[in-house]
């Protein structure tokens, strides 16, 4: 039987918008561990495990394998506006990426989970987070674009987090 | 000879990937080139001014793959510079999660990348179809593989407890125990995942071409993680404090990458090297997968790169078992690092999965970086890749073109150039 949820942060930290999955995956766990510090576990009947997997996409159908849910947050290019983010869900989007399939190192996370349905090991519940970026160049700030939507980016996932949840 | 066009693009300078052009008409073959286009990465910029302590989570994020060895690669880097000695049973807590990665990488490019070439399908995801046996089989090993990662890294990829000077947490005995009996039930379905790549591998082309190998080399052991550089055109080995003498960097017009030569124009690195100058050191079973393919000697056929990558998976998990088993035997004691820095410069190298891999550091007294150099297994490769499509194409340009361009996206996947590994982003549509 699948449990529990999943909050799978993607990217790269050191191209600055690239990584933003990976900043919001922090600051969720942070918050989440603060809010959830001294309650019983009875306040949060389904446990949410918080992933940094940078941009290791193969390691996503290990990491979702047995969950009811998974939620993932990336730094997604869907012709809009810089800072702005969208939530989708799997037969909502299809993917704009041509994998050569040269090299391992080809990452398309729309791929891995079209395997994970496949093999039975896909949650019944998939989110995804994309939001899009001003500035993927090498650096580790974020963009002002994403900067400045920060804080209403934690509020809309954690929002989606409790959904279900409490 | 029929007018030849083939052309492979796959531009995005963001995500690059390699390109495969070769024109050839009239008798002559007017152009054979491996294009390499993607965005300069900066990394050795991005750590000067950077603490001795950060700069580990850094670099580990070169490569979404290869992560762990890049950070064993920077803190034997650092440690070099620095003076520092680490213990016995940090050592070998090292090499351990150092195999979970070559394990890890070996299985996912046998299963993912190669098998579905020798099977004709496009990529993994229809082999669900044709090949569930298969498909689980690699899902299981990589599985295994990865939990491997979390216990000794502290996380499946981009390492936690690797500290200059030791771990920041040991794994418990428990938990080492709980691997080996782990361990132990892989070699079962190593020894079927070699009996189904037996049954296929005569469907890797055939295509020999004299090669220098270039590896780690150390007394009476298949290494990947300690040495010296050696070379299958040297009888001698060049210390690590000397990697540039080896690497000869240079610049090539069709590159955004640079390039590498040694004793001749090219040389190769990976497991093919490793298997050419060190096979006689190989674990039984290893020995025993090996002599089952036929494979001995010196091996110049690339695309036998798998197969030894195979060979590997084998040696990997026979000496973890006997590492863990000395691990037990002498028990896991709690380390705290407690290092001091200072000024110095220093080399760490260790095998990454896809070959030898330098890190080189300078560092001021209070453990600033001052100067970086970092020179990955794909950059030494390129121009290999480039020798190899000089040779082969020639023997192969009276064929079908569609064959001619599998026979080429195999030779680069049996490369596995790691070169779009520190990116990733989603690029959707709405439907």
């Amino acid at each position: 039987m699948k449990t529990g949820t999943v909050l799978i942060g993607l990217g790269n930290p050191l191209l600055r918008d690239e990584g933003i999955g990976v900043h919001l995956e922090r600051a969720l766990a942070a918050s989440h561990a603060k809010k959830t510090s001294g309650l019983g576990s009875s306040s949060y009947p389904q446990p949410v495990e918080f992933l940094d997997l940078g941009t290791a996409s193969f390691r996503v159908l290990h990491a979702i394998a047995g969950k009811a849910r998974a939620l993932f947050i990336d730094c997604a290019l869907m012709e809009e506006a810089p800072g702005t983010l969208r939530r989708f869900t799997l037969d909502e989007v299809r993917t704009r990426k041509s994998l050569p399939q040269l090299s391992l190192h080809e990452g398309d996370l729309l791929h891995t989970l079209d395997l994970a349905q496949k093999i039975e090991e896909c949650p019944p519940t998939v989110v995804i987070f994309g939001i899009q970026p001003e500035d993927i160049s090498p650096g580790e700030a974020l963009s002002p674009a994403l900067t400045a939507s920060f804080a209403e980016y934690v509020r809309a996932i954690e929002e989606e987090i409790n959904f279900r949840n409490q | 000879m029929s007018k030849k066009s083939i052309n492979i693009q796959h531009v995005t300078r963001i995500e690059g990937h390699g390109n495969i052009v070769v024109n050839a008409g009239d008798g002559h073959i007017e152009k054979v080139e491996w294009q390499v286009p993607e965005a300069p990465r900066l990394f050795e910029a991005m750590i000067l001014g950077r603490s001795w302590e950060d700069l580990q989570t850094i670099v580990s994020r070169i490569c979404g793959i290869c992560s762990i060895s890049h950070s064993l690669a920077c803190i034997k880097g650092i440690e070099a510079a620095m003076d520092i000695v680490v213990s016995e049973q940090t050592d070998k807590l090292r090499l351990l999660a150092h195999y979970s990665e070559q394990l890890q990488s070996h299985v996912l490019h046998i299963g993912y990348l190669v098998a579905p070439d020798l099977l004709g399908a496009k990529s993994v995801v229809p082999l669900v179809e044709t090949h569930f046996d298969l498909v689980r089989l690699v899902i299981k090993l990589h599985r295994q593989a990865n939990a491997w990662s979390d216990l000794l890294a502290g996380r499946t990829t981009h390492p936690l407890t690797f500290k200059p000077g030791g771990f920041s947490k040991v794994p418990a005995e428990a938990s080492l125990r709980d691997l080996h009996a782990g361990l132990t039930n892989l070699i079962p379905d190593l020894k079927t995942l070699s009996s189904v790549l037996l049954s296929l591998a005569d469907k890797l082309p055939t295509f020999e071409r004299e090669t220098e190998y270039v590896a780690l080399r150390q007394a009476d052991t298949y290494t990947f993680y300690h040495g010296h550089i050696g070379s299958s055109d040297a009888t001698e080995t060049v210390p690590l404090n000397r990697f540039e003498t080896v690497v000869n960097e240079y610049i090539s017009p069709q590159s955004t990458a640079k390039w590498a030569r040694w004793h001749r124009e090219s040389y190769a690195v990976g497991a093919l090297a490793r298997f050419n100058l060190n096979s006689a050191y190989l674990s039984p079973l290893a020995q025993e997968v090996a002599h089952a393919f036929g494979l001995r000697g010196k091996l110049t056929n690339p695309y036998l790169n798998t197969i030894v990558q195979l060979v590997e998976c084998a040696h990997i998990v026979e000496t973890s078992l006997a590492l863990l088993d000395s691990l037990l035997t002498a028990g896991v004691q709690p380390e705290t690092p407690n290092v001091q820095p200072r000024a110095g410069e220093g080399v760490g190298c260790v095998e990454a999965p896809r070959g030898i891999l330098f890190h080189r550091y300078a560092f001021n007294a209070q453990g600033i970086c001052t100067a970086a150099n970092l020179v990955i297994p794909t950059n030494q490769n390129h121009g290999n890749i480039q020798k190899d499509f000089e040779t082969l194409i020639p023997q192969i340009i009276d064929r079908d073109e569609e064959e001619i361009k599998l026979w080429l996206e195999m030779l680069v996947r049996s490369y596995d150039p790691c070169v779009s590994c520190s990116t990733h982003y989603l690029n959707v549509e709405f439907v």
